[in-house]
């Protein structure tokens, strides 16, 4: 469905926040117009190892109002407080076009890393995942519900959890 | 000015020190007409134009424009670039900010940290690099085919199975 819905705006825009992937860059690259990739999987840990929180990511999101079709945030809720999860949210909403979509991923109940994931898309869009052992970040576990209200600027329109735990969500702006 | 021309016998890469040429590029690649390269050295800092017909190693910093169209510029590990670039293809490796057009690849190494634009016919992006990026691609039908399957699916890592997705909700939270 998300995929369907960047191949319906092929001069589109998507925001992917990383971990940086070459297979998934390859792969958004070619259904959109641009791609905008901004690792912050990467700047939130450079802010962590500097002992600060991620308010001092968001400047860096400067990106304007409506720019986008879509928003991949993969698992990065996971990683944030949430104050700045509800900050992602809000810049989130500013950013996606109306009727665009924001897709999120969160981990399972028995996740217990800290490291971080990349989702990387194979053969008949599933996803394998990889750890980036450079990215040592701390995990927040939310539940459905809370992660839910937390969007709730956004509507939900479609969900899924896989046997091995993860959960992945999709969004649209209302 | 840039260069003082050295052939290398070894083909090893060269750390500090004053830009030279060497023979012998990458072994088994002829990107261009030449398999010359010049080396901008880790203690040498450009600013302005640099144009020509041989491929480009940077070592030091470098800030300006750069055209060898036909041809490969890397920024090394070292390396710290504030360019716009032209080239046939780029590897990145250091830091660099600005704007690459390249007519092949570009490829983003684990150790580099990328701020700007690409536009390129392909790229390839290591894990562990940082980029801040607007990516373009030279658009290819066939590359925009979708994958065999139309189901979402996840692999755990390694496991070599995959599992298929159940839908919590059609809208509504009534998983936990």
């Amino acid at each position: 469905m998300f995929v369907d819905h960047l191949e319906r705006h092929p001069e589109g825009k998507l925001l992917d926040v990383g971990p940086a992937c070459g297979e998934n860059i390859r792969f958004f690259a070619s259904r959109v117009g641009k791609l905008y990739v901004f690792d912050l999987f990467h700047r939130l840990c450079q802010e962590r190892n500097r002992g600060r929180s991620a308010s001092h990511i968001w400047p860096d999101l400067d990106y304007p109002v409506g720019s986008f079709e879509a928003i991949q945030l993969w698992d990065l809720g996971d990683h944030l407080e949430d104050q700045e999860l509800a900050r992602l949210v809000e810049l989130c909403i500013l950013m996606v076009k109306p009727k665009g979509m924001l897709m999120l991923i969160a981990m399972g109940e028995g996740s217990d890393t800290t490291l971080s994931h990349s989702y990387v898309i194979r053969e008949g869009f599933r996803l394998q995942v990889r750890s980036q052992p450079d990215l040592d970040l701390p995990l927040h576990h939310r539940h459905n519900r809370d992660l839910i209200a937390t969007l709730s600027p956004f509507k939900l329109v479609k969900s899924f959890i896989y046997r091995s735990g993860f959960r992945e969500f999709l969004f649209q702006h209302p | 000015m840039l260069k003082k021309r050295k052939e290398m016998e070894n083909g090893n890469s060269v750390g500090s020190g004053p830009s030279f040429t060497e023979k012998s590029f990458v072994p088994g690649s002829n990107p261009g007409s030449s398999d010359e390269k010049t080396i901008i050295g880790e203690q040498i800092s450009i600013e302005g134009s640099i144009l020509g017909k041989e491929n480009l190693l940077i070592e030091g910093s470098m800030k300006g424009k750069i055209e060898l169209e036909e041809h490969q510029v890397i920024v090394g590990s070292k390396g710290q670039v504030e360019a716009e670039i032209h080239a046939k293809d780029v590897t990145i490796s250091g830091r660099m900010t600005g704007n690459i057009q390249a007519l092949g690849k570009v490829e983003i190494t684990r150790a580099a940290e990328f701020n700007g634009e690409v536009r390129a016919s392909r790229i390839s992006v290591e894990d562990g690099a940082y980029i801040k990026a607007v990516i373009e691609l030279e658009r290819r039908e066939e590359k925009k085919k979708a994958p065999s399957a139309g189901k979402p699916d996840l692999q755990v890592a390694s496991s070599g199975s995959s599992q298929e997705p159940i839908a919590l909700s059609g809208g509504t939270d009534k998983g936990k």
